[in-house]
């Protein structure tokens, strides 16, 4: 459907239109703005075609005939409400500039034409946007991102799949001010709809999530809030409004190692929570994330890859040890590290051992050892792994990992390794699904513009420069963009921008943008973004609906995470996710005289085990107490009574 | 042939691509902006004062009120298209449109009228080159037609085309304010006299409001009180005839404060039509004065004449510039 013409395209000498920018004006109540799409049907047909041109209005003016504001003043007698009265509204120009988002015919190129100009119709949105490429029936990869509105139309945008997932670009930046849950909810409402859009010959897709801050994501398999308008995007957008099916949550236990370190603590909630626990041999290959480079010298770090290629997990012999060890947790490692440093003090044998140290020995145990108190909770002594079900991920499944309350280490080590599996999983293509979005927030603090060369940045660069090859894809989310290592965002195929600070739309970045939009992206409300996509020649503005899971804030006013626990309940919550018919009285008499550490670690055991009898599994895992007996007491006799109270009496 | 094929350029570039033998002008001013000595000369008319015994000042009272439905002006541009020996050959523009006031907004009010044509004395120039005028396509006036010139002087000869399209411009200025007469009832502010057309000159809801004053239609004490009019006052109402023309009504208003400026500074002659009625001619001055001082917001600036011009004119003049 042609829709009715509203304006014309107009040049001057002064504001020429050329082949990316043109100019038009239109009537006072036209319903242009500030991003609105509009499409220029020329008069004179090139080469037999007439020509017809996408633009998007990039800015706008607004004047009178009137050639200084004092001619108003004097007309006015310098008093502003006497215009009430005047008997003619001076004759006012809407004039607007729009960026060129297509020509057809391609070629020649040539600079906009004169023409009517109309407010872009569906059909119209989906050429301008070269969305007709990707949206053919049979070889549909579009993904919808959000509704275009312009006056009464509403036009669906697509993101294309091949351009979001890989392998032509990948990867998905969003930039937006803190408190709006913009990018938060954007994310939620892409992966809805990437879960129910990415096409079936494709493959399978997951999606892990770091929960940096608060509750942000962790309810999102519980129904959200939703009123009429965001119904009716869902219905347009072909996204079904439910929160998602399948979400697992993992979250390290707290440095107590009673229960487990998230806001996502509610009993009711417990389903799909589980512990996110390393041992020595997962931390070591990431134990560069923890040691600080410039304390751990060559001379350190040469012991340490020793003790990872001699020591840990073989049998080691030493003529300085006491006795063979085999080194598989961070409480072995210190067995490993008495013996060693007293065997070499008994032995007189020098400051040396095998070319280390005895510095270099006292300094890597030190730091090493520090590694397990830092990550309390999340690094076990005693080795308990319980992990993301690398191998077995599943199609279409939110992986949730829950970092917000773990201490900055822990953060960076559980990013780490996390990214890590999934890249070498991927790469061995076993990781269960073929592609895995991972979104991470507050990029600003994983992947600063300055500052140190992290392994964690370091590890973003590379995602997002070879990701897209194996699937793995990076969704990231900061409230700068300008504070962001520039080639994170700038490997993103797609950018999302919510409402802009002033200061940060004043960075260089950002002066591609014209004036207007930049204003418009300084005021945006909740629910609206501007999207740059490789299809789409100019950013364009779409609205996007509040996701259908509950809000962090409403989920925690919901499910009230769970006060400090005692081991004993704390142990009980543990073991019902394997049998609900375990008791808080069965556990207090299970658990009754053992030392904290030993039921920590036989409930470790179990929950990794999993085993089908879960009490009898969990009572073997604990030493036999051997029964204390009464003893009798002795009656005391006296040697011999005294006479009277005389002490002396003999 | 339609009016894009008929602008200036096309037919200076037919003319020379016609008539090889000398050079196309180049540039050419208008003549509207030209100097032409004396040819408007000052006049004074007599007229008689209908409303008083002898001209009087008069405070127009009352709240201000708009009520004008349209503003109608006529353009002309004149500009020569070639000098065949020194004969100007003349190329004019004249147009009229109607700016109808809705929803304080203007907007145009049917079509305009704009009509071009040659200007040349035809029977001073040689038949070959009058030949090849007659087969422009585009419409001759024969400016000897009307009128001899006052000499054998080539600006003579300019200033008779120019009389004559300033004749044409009159003419579509009537004809549309007659297309209004005859489909309206608003009110119609003309700029210019309304007495060229019985129709218009007799029509209830046409003003017309003269803003130049090389004619004068007081002398003697009644010019002292012309010029001594202070804002917001009028003249009495006098009747001015003529020979060719309708008689009308017509008195004198000050729109803006003259002080320190020149006599004429914001004063315009007013005419409408004639009432049997005199008693009534008072009332309706004052009317249509309060109507007249209501269109001084907003200013008419930036033309130099906001001083006298209503806006709803100079907006129907921008629009006439952008058409024609």
């Amino acid at each position: 459907m042609s829709s009715p013409i509203m304006g014309r395209v107009v040049a001057t000498e002064k504001k020429p239109n050329t082949a990316h920018e043109f100019h038009f004006w239109t009537s006072l109540d036209s319903p242009v703005g500030i991003g609105t799409i509009v499409r220029v049907d020329g008069e004179r047909p090139v080469n037999g075609q007439l020509p017809r041109i996408y633009g998007i209005v990039v800015e706008g003016f607004s004047y009178t005939d009137l050639l200084s504001p004092i001619h108003d003043v004097l007309g006015h007698d310098g008093a502003p409400e006497t215009a009430a009265q005047a008997a003619t509204l001076r004759a006012e120009i809407r004039l607007y500039t729009a960026h060129v988002l297509r020509q057809i015919p391609d070629e020649p190129l040539q600079p906009v034409p004169m023409g009517t100009v109309a407010l872009a119709s569906d059909e119209d949105v989906a050429v301008a946007l070269r969305m007709d490429t990707y949206l053919k029936a049979g070889t549909n990869t579009g993904i919808p991102c959000g509704l275009y509105r312009a006056g009464a139309m509403e036009a669906p945008i697509y993101l294309d799949a091949e351009f979001l997932m890989g392998p032509e670009a990948a990867h998905l930046n969003i930039s937006g001010v803190s408190g709006l849950a913009t990018k938060t909810s954007a994310v939620e409402w892409l992966l809805s709809s990437i879960f129910t859009h990415f096409p079936e010959n494709k493959g399978s897709v997951a999606a892990v999530c770091f929960n940096v801050k608060g509750p942000d994501l962790l309810f999102l398999d519980k129904p959200g809030t939703l009123d009429d308008a965001d119904h009716a995007i869902y219905d347009k957008l072909g996204v079904p409004a439910k929160p998602f099916e399948r979400v697992r949550y993992f979250a390290p236990y707290t440095a107590q190692g009673f229960s487990i370190n998230t806001l996502r603590s509610n009993e009711a909630l417990s389903h799909n929570l589980s512990p996110l626990t390393w041992g020595l041999n997962e931390v070591m290959q990431f134990a560069e994330v923890l040691l600080n480079r410039d304390d751990v010298d060559a001379k350190a770090d040469a012991f340490i890859d020793f003790l990872q290629e001699r020591v840990i997990n073989r049998e080691f012999r030493d003529p300085v040890l006491s006795s063979p060890h085999r080194v598989r947790s961070f409480g072995e490692l210190e067995q490993f590290f008495r013996d060693l440093l007293r065997g070499m003090e008994d032995r007189s044998s020098g400051e040396h051992w095998r070319t280390h140290h005895v510095a270099t020995i006292r300094k890597v145990r030190n730091r090493l050892s520090n590694i397990s108190t830092r990550c309390a909770g999340l690094v076990t002594d005693e080795g308990a792994v319980s992990d993301l079900p690398f191998g077995s991920f599943e199609d279409r499944t939110v992986y949730v990992v829950d970092v917000a309350s773990v201490e900055e280490d822990a953060q960076d080590l559980i990013f780490a390794r996390v990214v890590s599996k999934l890249r070498e999983h991927l790469e061995r293509r076993d990781l269960g699904v073929s592609h895995v979005i991972v979104f991470v927030d507050e990029l600003n603090k994983y992947a600063p513009a300055d500052g140190p060369d992290t392994y964690v940045r370091k590890m973003l660069l590379d995602i997002s420069e070879r990701g897209r090859y194996l699937g793995l894809v990076l969704f990231s989310a900061q409230q700068f963009r300008s504070q962001v290592h520039r080639r994170v965002p700038g490997n993103s195929g797609t950018s999302l921008y919510g409402r802009m600070d002033m200061d940060e739309l004043a960075t260089p970045g950002y002066a591609v943008l014209s004036p207007a939009t930049r204003t418009k992206l300084a005021t945006l409300e909740k629910g609206q973004l501007m999207v740059r996509h490789p299809h789409f020649a100019q950013p364009i503005f779409v609205r996007f609906p509040r996701p259908a899971v509950m809000r962090g804030r409403d989920g925690a006013e919901q499910f009230p995470p769970a006060t400090d626990l005692a081991i004993d309940v704390a142990v009980m919550r543990s073991l019902r996710q394997l049998d609900s018919a375990v008791s808080l009285d069965w556990v207090k008499r299970t658990i009754a005289g053992h030392e904290e550490a030993d039921v920590l670690r036989a409930r470790n055991e179990t929950l990794r085990t999993k085993p089908a009898n879960v009490k009898s599994f969990f009572e073997s895992r604990f030493r036999k107490i051997v029964p204390t007996e009464p003893v009798a007491v002795p009656v005391a006799v006296p040697i011999r009574a005294l006479k009277g109270d005389d002490p002396y009496g003999f | 042939m339609t009016s894009s094929d008929t602008s200036f350029d096309l037919v200076r570039r037919r003319l020379w691509a016609a008539l090889r033998d000398t050079g196309p002008v180049i540039a050419s001013r208008p003549l509207e902006i030209q100097p032409r000595g004396m040819l408007d000369a000052p006049s004074i008319r007599a007229a008689d004062v209908i409303e008083d015994t002898q001209m009087r000042a008069h405070a127009v009272s009352g709240p201000l009120e708009p009520r004008f439905d349209a503003f109608l002006d006529g353009s002309q541009l004149t500009l020569v298209a070639r000098w065949q020996g020194v004969i100007p050959i003349v190329f004019g523009t004249v147009s009229a449109a109607i700016r109808q006031r809705r929803e304080r907004r203007l907007s145009t009010w049917g079509a305009p009228l704009v009509r071009r044509a040659l200007y040349a004395p035809m029977s001073q120039l040689d038949r070959d080159v009058a030949r090849v005028l007659n087969e422009m396509g585009v419409a001759v006036v024969d400016t000897l037609e009307r009128r001899e010139p006052d000499s054998g002087h080539p600006f003579a000869l300019q200033e008779l085309a120019y009389q004559a399209v300033l004749a044409d411009r009159e003419r579509v200025e009537t004809e549309l304010a007659v297309r209004w007469c005859e489909r309206e009832r608003g009110v119609l502010y003309l700029d210019g006299g309304i007495s060229g057309s019985a129709t218009v000159a007799r029509a209830a809801n046409v003003v017309g409001v003269i803003k130049s004053h090389q004619t004068l239609y007081a002398e003697g004490d009644a010019l002292a009180v012309v010029s001594a009019l202070t804002t917001g006052q009028r003249s009495s109402v006098v009747r001015i005839e003529s020979s060719r023309r309708t008689s009308v009504a017509s008195w004198y208003l000050r729109v803006a404060d003259a002080a320190g400026r020149d006599p004429f500074w914001g004063l315009v002659r007013v005419e409408v039509a004639l009432d049997d009625d005199r008693s009534a001619l008072g009332r309706r001055a004052d009317d249509v004065s309060r109507w007249i001082l209501a269109e001084r917001l907003p200013l008419a600036l930036p033309d130099p004449r906001w001083d006298k011009m209503a806006y709803g004119i100079r907006d129907a003049e921008e629009y006439l510039r952008a058409v024609q």
